[in-house]
Parts: C-alpha cells; sequence; structure tokens
C-alpha cells in the first residue's frame, strides 16, 4: 500500500513541476519516491519486460546513444519510456517510472530504454535489471570521484548476470574486454576511413591491456583510445570480421553503409559514428528492422556544442566534460579542422561538480595540443578566476609564443567580452564546461547596452 | 652540453593522470639550466634496462591493478634501483614502497626501496594539495585513493592544505634520492622549482654540480597560478 500511496503522490508533484517549471520535471518526482520509500521504490513496477529493457552507459556518448535508440524505437511504432533528459541517477530512472506507469504501477510501454550513469549501475541494478546493457565505452573521466577508469569497470562487471547481452564497441579494449565475463556479446565497430588517425610521437601514450596490465599498442585510431589496438603481450586484438562495423564512410555527405545498408544520418563526426552503430546493434537485437529510416531525422537533445552571437562575432561553443582527455581532444581536434583566423577561449574552471571544489587540469597533458600552432589562431585568451594561469601554462607547452596570450584571471563573463572587443576577429571558439557556456549566453543576451559602453 | 638521463617508466602503462606533461617539464627546465635532458622510454615488462646508464627514474601513476605486474619485472633491478634518484608520483608509490594493502585485505608486495607502506582507501575525493619544501611552496592536486604510512623516512614536504599521506601534517617521503609525491597537476610542471632542485640533485648523485639558477621571472605563469590557487583555497577554507 506504501507503494501506491508514494506512486500517487509522486504523480501528482510530477504534473505540478511540468505546469510550474518543467525544467525540473527529470528528476524531483524520483527524489521524493526515493527519499520516502527508498530505493526499492524502482523495483516495484509491474510489466517491465527485461527482454526489452536497455541501460546505456559508459563514459562518453550515453545520451547521444540513448536519445538515438529511443527514436528508432519509437519511429518504429514501439511505444518506449526513457529519460532523454540525461537525468541519469536512480531518481531520473524513478521519475522515468513514475511518469510512464498507471496509477497501480503497470508500466504503460513496450521498451524501457535508460541513460544511466556508470556509478549509479549497483544502485539501480540492484532493483531493476535490465537483460540488455550497451555499454559505449570506458575511459578516463572525473578523476575526482572515480581516480581511474578501473574502478568504473569493476562497477560494469559487478552487474553482470546470466541472461545479460552486452553491446560492447570491438575498437574500446577496455568495453570490448567485458567479453570474457558474459555469454551473450554484439560487437560494434567502424572501419579505417580518412578520419582515422596515427599517434607516434615520443610524448604519446596508449593504455595498459585490460586483459594483462602489459601496453597496447594502436595502429590507428578512429577517435582518441578507440581504433585498431593490439597487445603485443597476451594477443588480445578487435574481434575480426565484425557483422555491425560503418564501412565507406563519406562525411561529407553524412552516410556510412552497414551490411549492404545505407545509413544517412545527421551527423557524421567519428564519435557519432559510433553512437549510432551502437543504436543499430541494439535496435536489431530488439527486432527493429527499418533503423536507416529513422535515423535520417535524429535531432540529438543537448549536445556538444552551440554558437552565441553578438555584433558580428560569433563564438562556438565546444563542450569540454570534466576530466576528461577524449572530449578535450575533441574540441582541440575541431579547432585545428578550422583554417580561417580565430581567437580561442580557453574558459577552464574550478571542478565543482563535486565537493570539495578544486583546480584540477591534469587532464589537459593527456591531449596532444601541439598542431594549434599551425592552426591560424591570432589570440588566446585564457580566463577564469583560479585555473587561467595554469590554462596559459597548457599552451606555453605547447608551444604557443607568450605574445599570443592573454590570462584574464576572473569568472567575470564582462572580462572575456571586453577582452575580444579588442580584437576585429569575429571567428571565436570557446573552450569550457556547459555550466559557463550558459553563462556568457546569458551575459551576452542581456548586455546590448553595457557591451555598447564597454566599446 | 652535459646530459641528464631520464628513464620514463612503463608511459603507456602508468598513464593516468597527465604525467606526461612531467617529462615535458624536465626538458623544458633541464633547458634552462643548460642540461640536455634525455628521456628514455621504458616500454613494457622483460625489458633489458641499462640503468647504469641513468640518472632519474621517474614512475607515473597509473592504476592500481598494474602495480604488482610492475613490481614483479623490476624485483630484478631492486639493488641497482636503491641508488638510483627515483620519483615516484600518486599510485606508483606502490611500486617503490614495502607493501600495499587493497581495500579487499589483499597485500601488493612493492620494490621496498623506501621505507613506506600504502593502504587503499574506502572513500576519497581529489583535492587540491599544498604544501611546503624546504624553503619553497608547492602545489598541485591529489586524488588520495591510499594512505600513506612513512617507517624510517622523512616526509617530503609539510602541508597547509589538503590531505597528504594520510590527512595529518604531512606530505611525500624522501630517503637519500628517493622521492615520492602525492601531488599531480603535473607536478614538475606546475611546480618549477621543484623540477629544478629534482635536475639538480640527479646530477649531483651523477657527481655533476649545476650552479645555474633560474630567473624567477621565467615562472611568472607558475607564480601566479600558485597566488591565485592559494587564494582560491583560502576562499574554500572560509566557508
Amino acid at each position: 500500500m506504501k507503494f501506491y500511496l508514494v506512486l500517487w503522490i509522486c504523480k501528482f508533484i510530477s504534473e505540478i513541476v511540468n505546469i510550474i517549471d518543467n525544467t525540473r520535471g527529470t528528476k524531483l518526482a524520483g527524489e521524493i519516491a526515493c527519499k520516502l520509500y527508498g530505493d526499492e521504490f524502482i523495483g516495484k513496477f509491474k510489466n517491465i519486460n527485461p527482454e526489452k529493457t536497455v541501460f546505456v552507459t559508459g563514459t562518453n556518448g550515453k545520451s547521444t546513444t540513448n536519445n538515438i535508440i529511443t527514436h528508432t524505437l519509437r519511429m518504429s511504432g514501439k511505444t518506449v519510456a526513457s529519460n532523454l533528459e540525461g537525468a541519469n541517477l536512480i531518481t531520473g530512472v524513478a521519475t522515468t517510472l513514475i511518469k510512464n506507469s498507471l496509477y497501480f504501477g503497470k508500466f504503460k510501454k513496450e521498451f524501457l530504454v535508460l541513460e544511466v550513469d556508470e556509478r549509479s549501475l549497483v544502485r539501480v541494478c540492484k532493483h531493476l535489471q535490465p537483460n540488455n546493457l550497451c555499454i559505449t565505452n570506458i575511459q578516463k573521466d572525473q578523476m575526482q570521484r572515480n581516480a581511474e577508469p578501473d574502478i568504473i569497470y569493476q562497477v560494469i562487471k559487478s552487474i553482470i548476470h546470466e541472461d545479460l547481452t552486452i553491446y560492447v564497441n570491438n575498437q574500446e579494449p577496455r568495453g570490448k574486454s567485458l567479453e570474457q565475463f558474459v555469454s551473450k556479446v554484439i560487437y560494434f565497430g567502424m572501419e579505417k576511413n580518412e578520419k582515422s588517425f596515427v599517434k607516434d610521437g615520443f610524448y604519446d601514450i596508449t593504455m595498459p591491456c585490460p586483459i594483462c596490465n602489459n601496453r597496447l599498442k594502436f595502429n590507428y585510431y578512429n577517435i582518441d583510445n578507440v581504433g585498431d589496438y593490439e597487445c603485443e603481450s597476451c594477443g588480445f586484438k578487435p574481434k575480426e570480421d565484425v557483422e555491425y562495423a560503418a564501412k565507406n564512410i563519406n562525411y561529407e555527405n553524412n552516410e556510412f553503409m552497414v551490411d549492404n545498408v545505407t545509413y544517412k544520418v545527421p551527423y557524421s563526426e567519428p564519435h557519432f559514428i559510433y553512437d549510432f552503430m551502437a543504436a543499430i546493434v541494439v535496435c536489431k537485437n530488439l527486432g527493429v528492422e527499418d533503423i536507416s529510416e529513422a535515423f535520417v531525422n535524429f535531432k540529438n537533445v543537448g549536445g556538444r556544442t552551440g554558437t552565441i552571437k553578438y555584433g558580428s562575432k560569433e563564438l562556438k561553443y565546444l563542450k569540454v566534460k570534466t576530466e576528461n582527455p577524449e572530449t578535450f581532444q575533441s574540441t582541440i581536434d575541431s579547432i585545428i579542422a578550422d583554417k580561417t583566423n580565430k581567437i580561442v577561449v580557453l574558459a577552464l574552471e574550478e571542478l565543482a561538480e563535486f565537493f570539495p571544489p578544486f583546480t584540477n587540469t591534469f587532464y589537459a597533458y593527456d591531449c596532444s595540443f601541439d598542431k594549434l600552432k599551425d592552426a591560424n589562431i591570432e589570440r588566446y585568451i585564457c580566463s577564469s578566476r583560479a585555473v587561467a594561469y595554469d590554462s596559459a601554462n597548457i599552451l606555453k607547452y605547447a608551444g604557443v609564443p607568450k605574445e599570443k596570450i592573454t590570462v584574464v584571471p576572473t569568472d567575470d563573463d564582462g572580462a572575456i567580452v571586453k577582452e575580444l572587443n579588442k580584437y576585429d576577429i569575429d571567428n571565436i571558439y570557446l573552450i569550457t564546461w556547459s555550466g559557463k557556456y550558459k553563462r556568457l549566453s546569458k551575459y551576452i543576451k542581456e548586455m546590448p547596452k553595457q557591451y555598447e559602453e564597454e566599446k | 652540453m652535459i646530459e641528464l638521463n631520464v628513464a620514463w617508466m612503463y608511459p603507456d602503462i602508468l598513464c593516468l593522470h597527465g604525467d606526461r606533461g612531467n617529462l615535458l617539464a624536465l626538458k623544458i627546465i633541464g633547458e634552462k639550466l643548460d642540461v640536455n635532458v634525455v628521456i628514455h622510454r621504458i616500454n613494457s615488462y622483460g625489458e633489458d634496462i641499462d640503468f647504469s646508464k641513468i640518472d632519474l627514474v621517474l614512475f607515473p601513476s597509473g592504476e592500481i591493478k598494474v602495480i604488482s605486474k610492475i613490481t614483479e619485472d623490476l624485483l630484478r633491478y631492486k639493488e641497482v634501483l636503491k641508488d638510483k634518484s627515483i620519483l615516484a608520483i600518486g599510485t606508483a608509490g606502490s611500486i617503490i614502497a614495502n607493501k600495499t594493502t587493497r581495500k579487499n585485505g589483499e597485500e601488493i608486495k612493492g620494490l621496498g626501496i623506501i621505507d613506506i607502506e600504502c593502504i587503499e582507501r574506502e572513500k576519497f575525493c581529489g583535492d587540491d594539495i599544498y604544501f611546503e619544501v624546504d624553503d619553497f611552496e608547492m602545489i598541485g592536486v591529489q586524488i588520495p585513493t591510499m594512505d600513506i604510512k612513512l617507517n624510517e623516512v622523512k616526509p617530503l614536504g609539510k602541508i597547509k592544505y589538503g590531505y597528504g599521506n594520510d590527512g595529518k601534517e604531512f606530505e611525500g617521503a624522501q630517503d637519500k634520492n628517493i622521492i615520492f609525491t602525492n601531488c599531480l597537476g603535473p607536478v614538475l610542471v606546475k611546480n618549477p622549482w621543484f623540477t629544478e632542485q629534482i635536475i639538480k640533485k640527479a646530477m649531483k648523485n651523477k657527481g655533476v654540480e649545476i650552479e645555474k639558477n633560474i630567473n624567477k621571472e621565467e615562472y611568472d605563469y607558475e607564480i601566479n597560478s600558485l597566488e591565485y590557487i592559494k587564494k582560491f583555497i583560502a576562499e574554500k577554507e572560509s566557508k
């Protein structure tokens, strides 16, 4: 009876929240439910079919992959409950169930597709076990709380059960090596293509082999730490002739082929292609065939980019996930690919996602900045009260002359605008976290008068 | 130009916290001191290592799961390593320590070339670290996954903010030319005055005195970084 009472209260709250402030609608009801009933709440719903339940987890790409899977299932006429807005903790899972169930706890959709934060997996799986687990990749991330990728690896390993099918990237060593613990594995991948690259500089590093802990050698990469690898010690390498590998990738036309079917996609950066590939293997295994048609009109929620415009200036925002070298490297590569004159604003701030806030910037030294020197960058602006000088030092170590670097040691958004206004260059790249991007967007939106004065 | 030969130990395996920056720092600061820093990558287990040609051995931080294999591989060089200049960073302390006790009670044997022990912690959260060494200050971050117990060795520094070895007074350890620090950053990038000292001590151990001192103005970014982060820490403490 208590479950029903909590469910009714939380359904009511969910409705009210949606009316008042729908930005809080993704987790508040679930927060209250877990507080009133405990984590067991998510295990009390009826009619959830584990075979039609998919959890998407991993370091990078889980929101996008989750969203593509949900979109594709819906386009094929299935009903799906999902946490599309990235509320990926147990409270977001609970909210999704509250919103998609009837008054007596009967789950009313056919499929349940959930993005689940790696650290929340154990807590969620204790009460709600999927038969499908899609692991996008396991990379260095949020070192403040994760310390090392092996901690996440062990978490994922601990939730594996005998009925579980895992979907892994054949070219991502850590995820792929989880194959040894399960009976059913479906692999996805991508063939070598025009954006594949080699890193063989003296200071370039790879990673330890997840099987024997000796060094892995990469013959090429499709994205950082993902590609064709081989352990010279134990022979661990990608499985050959994987059925679901993207072939004939055409970045200009946003197309690739799998199993003689052409997929036209709205986003075709290599990391997106991996996300689409993950969605293809999951959806195919769930019995959906008409996938390619669904991809055409997929729109990503959130995403890693954005634009702020003011006057003739255009600030292109490139998101860095905190303490995540792979996303940092992607932003640098995007900047290098644009050969026109530009300004780069490096607005790394202290990390405040967890307590206590701290000033880490070491992840940047896992990235290769060397080519920035040749990318027609007229000026670098390093801004933030805590780590502006550290950011400038990163550039110094990348060989950027000090004369090109301006240090603005403040979190004040106006200071960035004031600095940008000194230059006639309109093409500006902003590397920062999403919080800073939102603050700066808001500042610029509200500033016309101020801007005039400053100018 | 005089040479400092550095062994970069297992860079692909000990690859956690941007430690390649430390090698760049040695190279850059070496140049300022008119020392040609030559870096030798020791890539895989079982490689023959000619430590007679090495003046400084650098162990970057790595995942704890790789430590026992590394220690096993290096046991053959234990005696020669005892007399080398060594810098071990973060979890690499486990390699040179007597032993590491994991959360599940499992014990990993270290090389035992510095008298410290490591005890893996149940819970941790990364934070800033700020401490004093001799006549200078050091700054960085720490992910305190282990408590470090010092036996018959001196600490490297005295904590002014942060967890350090065990949440109490001290940070790191040193015994003759072997140094361990919890400080990440990369530590040699953020604290070039420490890097200068490491290079000079390693050269002295080789029998070469470096008299040149680097003009502090060349460290303006690093000095400013130190000051701004000290301010950030002070604000954090006052809350």
